[in-house]
């Protein structure tokens, strides 16, 4: 993969009304690499992603694509640059059927307007397809994604993702609200999005998963950036004590360690 | 039995042929429950039984097409209103605003000489105008409810009262009445313009009629009779295909059994049209009866493994709870029919006379013990199939045996024929499943060849039946011109309706906008972060639905020719009802356009046939009610079940 960041950010910043939501955030993301956002709640997290995604927009700073200054309005341009975003949420429709959850916004077509119509063959061969490349076999992609588990939903909103050619895909908290197996399975597809050569952004605020998969960390507390490390740079335990923002910080140490010492 | 070819452990080891053990293999029967329009076709069926049970105009033709005609202006606003639900919001002015634009409508055409108030405009440019006001109807609603973020309940209400006020307010203003007319005075006084404005051109298109006396095709029988038949039958295959599992190799022995079944069946219904009296019935009814039983043995013999564990025929509490209480229902009814007076038609309780009070407790015990016969064979099956198809076969003598009963109460003739015949073929037809799912095994993973060919099954049988019942409506015979047929006359409208569902129908299952219009309604944000055009979605929703108020404004147009100024207003709550009762989810996401046309249909059937069945038609909103009660209530059911079985 080249050296060139796919992505830049340089001293960004939002406010809403007089509170600073985020300040002076700067880093950026190499294709083929991941990069891990780490903060507390409150942190600035959403907000950052938000702006990357093109639901809100910077007020300072500068956000450079491929080495271009960049604004989005709305999340359908920052998808047509190829940023991608896999939220909490997941951004899909439980009583749908998974392949139109694959495809939904972005449906191939048969016919002529007026009258087009999905290609509903392909878009299901489609779609099961490129979940067997991630490594899940969905056996029938009729079935609504709400059947699905946490884990298996993260697959397929990634793997979406990937196949609509996204350059950088960000990942709002994934391991979240999964079971210790469940987040393994997510850690591996981050791996397996960033060697099929995206950027991709790991949000989260969980050092012991970001550690292992991440190359390139920023840390964020209270809106303001506390740091922006590669790997070589930082061990896990300073890691967990940046984002701790120094607070007790002995006592918080001792506690995260017991707690992952238990994971 | 024949021996297979190939022994391979039963179904339960299908599943290690690959794939995810977690999924079950989802069989026949429960994907036809998952589908939203389910509850309310069954419903749909059991209602037009029991009116046709009670009252006269149901089975006639002329019952027919008055239902399918009032269903029509509904339905056409329920499917529209059931996919703006599907999208997750409300239109309260749906109902206000379909009088309203025949009013405009009416407005525009009306001559501006004299005194008659009205802009005098031809049809041709009335009626795009008038479309153009319903979209911007509903381009306000949807930007209003886009833009104000507010729940649609309380925007469309606003824009209800605006509509009612207005309209009052405008006809009085311009025409100094509460109604707006005519539309046939462009026809009537067409000599003194030289024109008609379009009229008969437009009154083709919105108002024609189809008179069945006018149209004699004297082979209408034979090709019902074959339609149906034929059609039938082929579901039945489809059935057949889609549960059981194909075998390696064909049996050619089992084809021609089931040859010499059809030829059977054949024989049968050449002898039940040949003869008349009821000698020549049974002997006919046999034939049917055995050459159902053959046939479809001989099909499952031809193409189909066979089963190996069947299990003992030994039955868990579980299962025989509902026979014993399935029994004790059917007991109870047959006691009912017993007791009760059959002849008495004097009001013995509320409304009800003694012959109504006997055929009600007949027909709800009755239907209460078959729930409960099937329950108990589904719950047997859980750990013996001998012990499900026991149940099942002891059902099936239980259904013939009450056809039989029911003849012998009975003296009106379609009690003691028709209802005899068809309880009987499906007595046969159960009796043939529990026989057919005791020696052949079921199919536990997905078989694309196999699925092909039942889809396509089901579609050509039901295209057959259909036709078949529609010749037989549209048609009439020498026989009932010589009995004097009665004038039933089909309007286009009927047409429109099913144009607009079928549209609809495949629109949501086969389109983006479809597609978009489920996201919006199940997961707003989410749709939208992914680049679904959500706001866009709704406002076409809105205007979809104001397009429909339209077309249905324009079809009462012509029809009544006067529209009054309160026409429309409080049937919103209706097409919501009919969209409910359909399979929509009040809360958006899910739904079905077939369903609202199905919910939209339960409603004519209630409004013609409780006022012939001689109630007085003030109960119709009490029975509106209740079916909506019981279709939400089964329809969550249903899917909960659906969904747990998945």
């Amino acid at each position: 993969m080249t050296d060139k960041p796919v992505l830049e950010l340089n001293n960004i910043g939002k406010f809403y009304g007089n509170i600073i939501a985020l300040k002076g955030v700067t880093t950026e993301v190499l294709a083929g690499k991941v990069t891990c956002v780490l903060g507390d709640n409150g942190a600035g997290k959403s907000t950052f992603i938000k702006i990357l995604a093109g639901v809100h927009q910077h007020d300072e700073g500068e956000f450079l694509l491929e080495g271009e200054e960049v604004r989005f309005n709305s999340p359908r341009e920052a998808l047509n640059k190829g940023i991608a975003a896999v939220y909490q949420d997941l951004a899909m429709v439980p009583l749908m059927s998974v392949w139109r959850n694959f495809f939904l916004g972005s449906e191939p077509t048969k016919g002529v307007w007026p009258i087009e119509w999905i290609d509903k063959p392909k878009a299901k061969a489609i779609a099961k397809a490129e979940m067997a490349k991630m490594g899940i076999d969905i056996r029938d992609t009729e079935q609504p994604v709400g059947t699905l588990s946490g884990g298996e939903r993260q697959s397929v909103a990634i793997a979406r993702a990937v196949y609509f050619g996204a350059k950088v895909l960000i990942l709002d908290e994934p391991t979240s609200a999964l079971g210790v197996r469940q987040s393994g399975v997510v850690l591996r597809y981050i791996v397996e999005a960033a060697k099929r050569g995206l950027g991709v952004i790991f949000i989260t605020h969980n050092p012991a998963h970001a550690y292992p998969v991440g190359d390139r960390f920023l840390i964020l507390n209270r809106g303001e950036s506390m740091g922006n490390f590669a790997k070589s740079e930082i061990t896990q335990s300073e890691l967990t004590q940046l984002m701790a923002g120094g607070a007790e910080l002995e006592q918080l140490q001792h506690e995260l360690e017991a707690a992952m010492a238990r994971d | 039995m024949t021996p297979s070819t190939t022994r391979v452990a039963d179904a339960t080891a299908a599943s290690a042929a690959g794939g995810d053990e977690r999924l079950a293999y989802r069989g026949v029967f429960a994907r036809i429950l998952v589908r939203p329009e389910i509850g309310a076709a069954i419903a749909a069926v059991s209602i037009w039984i029991f009116f046709w049970a009670v009252s006269v105009p149901f089975g006639l033709t002329s019952g027919a097409a008055s239902i399918l005609d009032v269903s029509a202006t509904l339905g056409i606003m329920a499917v529209a209103v059931s996919m703006l639900m599907i999208g997750g919001e409300f239109d309260l002015s749906a109902g206000a605003a379909t009088g309203a634009f025949g009013i405009i409508t009416l407005l525009l055409v009306r001559d501006v000489t004299g005194e008659m108030g009205g802009a005098g405009l031809s049809l041709w440019f009335a009626l795009p105008l008038s479309f153009l006001l319903a979209m911007g109807l509903g381009l306000f609603n949807g930007t209003l409810v886009n833009k104000t973020s507010l729940p649609s309940f309380i925007v469309t209400l606003a824009s209800f009262f605006i509509l009612v006020g207005s309209k009052l307010g405008f006809a009085k203003l311009l025409v100094d009445q509460i109604q707006v007319g005519k539309m046939n005075d462009l026809a009537i006084f067409s000599e003194d313009r030289a024109s008609d404005k379009g009229y008969a051109f437009f009154n083709r298109i919105f108002a024609a009629e189809w008179e069945r006396n006018l149209h004699q095709w004297d082979s209408r029988d034979a090709f019902y009779t074959f339609g149906v038949v034929a059609g039938l039958t082929l579901l039945v295959i489809a059935l057949y295909e889609l549960r059981f599992r194909r075998k390696e190799t064909q049996n050619m022995l089992g084809l021609g059994v089931c040859l010499a079944g059809i030829v059977l069946g054949l024989v049968g219904i050449f002898n039940l049209h040949n003869t008349r009296g009821t000698q020549g019935d049974v002997v006919g009814a046999g034939f049917i009866g055995f050459g159902i039983l053959v046939g479809f043995i001989g099909l499952a013999m031809w193409r189909y493994e066979s089963l190996n564990d069947r299990g003992g025929l030994t039955l868990t509490a579980d299962a025989s709870r509902p026979l014993i209480l399935g029994l004790v229902a059917l007991a109870a009814s047959f006691i009912a029919a017993r007791y009760f007076d059959s002849q008495n038609s004097e009001d013995i309780f509320f409304m009800v006379t003694e012959q109504g009070l006997r055929a009600i407790l007949f027909v709800g015990l009755g239907a209460t013990a078959a729930v409960f016969l099937l329950i108990s064979s589904s719950r047997a099956g859980y750990t013996s199939q001998t012990a499900r198809s026991a149940v099942l076969m002891l059902t099936a003598l239980l259904v013939a045996a009450t056809a039989f009963f029911i003849r012998a109460e009975s003296v009106t003739p379609k009690f003691r024929t028709q209802v005899l015949a068809v309880m009987l073929v499906l007595a046969a037809l159960m009796a043939t499943w529990a026989v057919t799912t005791l020696l052949f095994a079921e199919r536990r993973s997905p078989d694309d060849k196999a699925e092909r060919l039942g889809r396509t099954l089901v579609i050509v049988g039901s295209s057959l039946a259909v036709m078949g019942v529609v010749a037989r409506m549209l048609f009439v015979v020498q026989a009932e011109i010589d009995a004097g047929a009665p004038p039933s006359k089909f309007s286009v409208r009927i047409l429109w309706f099913l144009g607009f569902t079928a549209a609809c129908a495949w629109v949501l299952a086969r389109t983006k906008f479809g597609s978009w219009t489920f996201a919006v309604g199940g997961n707003k944000q989410a749709s939208r972060q992914i680049g679904v055009p959500a706001e866009r979605t709704k406002t076409q929703l809105f205007m979809l639905v104001a397009g429909a108020a339209w077309l249905v404004g324009t079809l009462l147009a012509f029809r009544l020719n006067t529209i009054q100024a309160s026409t429309g207003d409080g049937l919103e709550f209706e097409f919501i009802i009919a969209a409910v009762v359909g399979g929509t989810m009040l809360t958006g996401g899910y739904g079905s356009a077939i369903g609202a046309a199905i919910g939209a249909i339960i409603m004519a059937m209630a409004k013609q046939g409780i006022p012939s069945s001689r109630w007085n038609s003030d109960w119709r909103f009490v029975f509106l009610g209740v079916i909506l009660l019981l279709a939400v209530i089964a329809n969550d059911f249903i899917r909960s079940k659906a969904e747990a079985a998945r």
